[in-house]
Order: structure tokens, then C-alpha cells, then sequence
């Protein structure tokens, strides 16, 4: 132990405060605001019993807006997709010009042997696969396709022996003194 | 202290916590000279100090709770003490501008009077930076171990080692060249 120990611990003897020190304390003591409780004591509260509904009503009311975010973000995707896949089956306005109408194939059947001749009938031929093109991409117009194809697979069977039988005629009319 | 000096100590702690207001006054009684003196030779004014100390004590009137037992409290408010003097420090800049070479020489020798050698010691630790002063304080004032300095500090206890030797290296630098001959 050297003297310059020594010198420092008389240095730094303790001092007492002032005699109304205690008092002074004291009378502040009052006058504290309550001690914050600490992280671990306010989470304790949480699960307090009165507490307790309150959490659990948060809670539900958080997993039912998280079930309903995921369900939403599931369904969107799919939503565009259905609507993109849309998109691809309407027809373009070029093929809508192009595209069939029955109706515009006028079979007129006067007389069980009259000439049936179909109006622009390569035109319509080619219509009639875009038709059957867009039976195939439009499930909704396909009982309407086939119903048109079946009148003109008609019209053209009855043409056909129309036909013959003109033909038949004019030899037979030809033939005779 | 022993085992009935313990107890009641134990006791007073465990009534304060439950609101006793004299249990806690004999609590502050006991340790108010050692929480005044560190904020005291700390702060080197009485009182900054005494506020400091009324401070410290109101804050272990909130934690009353989370006092385990009397060496627990001696500890806490040590600790307390330390951390508030070293803030209040740097907050107000209260360390004196003037260097360890601006301190006044003694015009009178330290045989001659010792309290104008413990007033120089004072004047000289006064210089150190905050944390090398409260090292030098809670050893020579608290008599502390530098591994119980290390602990009430949060530091390494090899800073709290080399804080001591360069203290008073410097020190016995600082008196030797003013004091002469005398061996410190």
C-alpha cells in the first residue's frame, strides 16, 4: 500500500449530505409519477381475465381479415386469367366480317323441285369453317352451328337432286320426236 | 454485516416495496453518505450532487420491487449512481476545461498541510475522463475491487485495470514534480 493510496482514500472520504436530506427525499416521494411498468409486465397484463376477451376478439377479427386477404389474393389471379382466355375466343372484327351467318344463306324452297342455290356459295363455304372453327373455340354457339350445318347439309342434298332431276328432264325432253 | 443486520435490512426492503414510508426512510438514512459522496467527488459540486442523490433515490423508491436483498441494493445504487454522474456529466460539459498542466501548483508543501495535498488529489482526478474519474472514485472511495468496479461499471475488467495504472501514473507524475522530494 503506497502513500499516494493512502492520500486518495482521505481525498475521497465519504461526506455526508445535508441533515434535511432524508426529509427532502421523502417529501418528493409523493409527488413521483407511478413507474412505467416494464415491457414484460404490460404483456403480463394482456392475458389479464377482463383483458383477455378484448385480445381474443382482436385476434379472431385478425384471422378472419387474413383468411379473407388470402382467399381474395387466390381468386384474383384466376379471374384475369378467365377473362384473358375470354378475350382470346371473341372474334376479331375481321373474322366477325368473315364469320357465318346462317341466315345469310337463303334456301328458298318454292317447290319440292325448284332450284335451290345458295348465295355466294364458296363465300359460304368458307364461312362455314369459321363457323365450325368458332363452334369449337364458343361452346355457347355450338348447338347453333350445328343446327346450321345440318340445314345446309340439307339444302345441299336436296339441291343436288333437284339438280338430277332437271338434268334428267331435259334429256328425256330432248329424246322425245 | 451479519446475519441479523441482514435480516433487517431484508425486512426493510420488503416494506419499503410494500409502501412503508419509514422503512425507506432508514434505507435512504443508511446510504445517503455514500450516494451523496460519489455524485459529490464526481460532480465536484454539493449541490448538483444532492439533486443527483435525492434522484437516485426517488428512482429506488420505484424500483423497490426489483431489490433482491441488501448487497443487491448497496450494488443497484452504486451502480445508479455512476451511470447518472457519468451522463449528468457529459450532458452539462461539467468537466473543467483546464488541462492536468492548468492545475495550480500548492505553495505550501503536502507535509505542511495534508488537506491542501487532498484538495490537489481532487483537483487532478477531476481531470481524468468520465469513466477513468468514477473508476478512481468507487476504488478509493467505495474501496472497491476492480473486478466489483468492472461489474458496477459494465465494463471489461482489464479497462477498469489499465484505467487505475494510468490514473495514478499520472498522478504520481503530476505531485512528484510538485511535491519533490516526497515519495508517493
Amino acid at each position: 500500500m503506497s502513500r499516494l493510496d493512502d492520500e486518495l482514500r482521505n481525498a475521497f472520504k465519504r461526506q455526508q449530505p445535508p441533515a434535511d436530506f432524508t426529509a427532502r427525499v421523502l417529501e418528493r416521494v409523493p409527488r413521483q409519477p407511478e413507474p412505467r411498468p416494464s415491457l414484460w409486465q404490460r404483456l403480463a397484463a394482456l392475458v389479464e381475465p377482463p383483458k383477455m376477451r378484448w385480445v381474443a376478439i382482436g385476434v379472431t377479427a385478425a384471422l378472419l381479415i387474413a383468411i379473407g386477404a388470402a382467399q381474395y389474393s387466390r381468386l384474383a389471379p384466376k379471374a384475369v386469367d378467365d377473362s384473358g382466355k375470354l378475350s382470346q375466343a371473341l372474334p376479331t372484327p375481321e373474322e366477325k366480317k368473315a364469320a357465318v351467318n346462317p341466315g345469310e344463306i337463303d334456301v328458298v324452297i318454292t317447290h319440292p323441285n325448284a332450284v335451290v342455290v345458295p348465295k355466294k356459295h364458296t363465300l359460304s363455304l368458307k364461312r362455314h369453317q369459321l363457323a365450325a372453327a368458332r363452334v369449337e373455340k364458343a361452346p355457347e354457339v355450338k348447338s347453333e352451328a350445328e343446327a346450321a350445318k345440318d340445314k345446309l347439309m340439307l339444302a345441299l342434298s336436296i339441291a343436288s337432286s333437284t339438280l338430277n332431276d332437271a338434268q334428267k328432264a331435259v334429256h328425256d325432253d330432248g329424246t322425245k320426236p | 454485516m451479519d446475519n441479523a443486520t441482514g435480516a433487517r435490512l431484508d425486512d426493510r426492503i420488503e416494506r419499503s416495496a410494500l409502501g412503508d414510508q419509514l422503512a425507506f426512510e432508514q434505507i435512504v438514512t443508511q446510504h445517503q453518505g455514500m450516494v451523496f459522496s460519489m455524485a459529490c467527488h464526481f460532480l465536484r459540486d454539493r449541490s448538483l450532487a444532492e439533486e443527483l442523490a435525492q434522484e437516485v433515490f426517488l428512482s429506488l423508491h420505484q424500483n423497490l420491487h426489483s431489490i433482491k436483498s441488501p448487497e443487491h441494493l448497496t450494488f443497484w445504487l452504486r451502480k445508479v449512481t455512476s451511470h447518472r454522474c457519468i451522463d449528468q456529466s457529459r450532458r452539462q460539459k461539467l468537466r473543467p476545461t483546464v488541462s492536468l498542466e492548468d492545475v495550480a501548483e500548492p505553495s505550501a508543501s503536502a507535509s505542511e498541510n495534508d488537506l491542501f495535498l487532498s484538495e490537489m488529489l481532487r483537483r487532478v482526478v477531476d481531470t481524468l475522463p468520465e469513466k477513468a474519474r468514477m473508476v478512481v472514485i468507487l476504488r478509493y472511495q467505495e474501496d472497491l475491487e476492480p473486478t466489483e468496479i468492472a461489474r458496477v461499471l459494465d465494463m471489461p475488467l482489464n479497462t477498469v485495470k489499465s484505467h487505475l495504472r494510468r490514473s495514478l501514473s499520472m498522478l504520481r507524475d503530476k505531485l512528484s514534480r510538485t511535491l519533490g522530494e516526497v515519495t508517493l
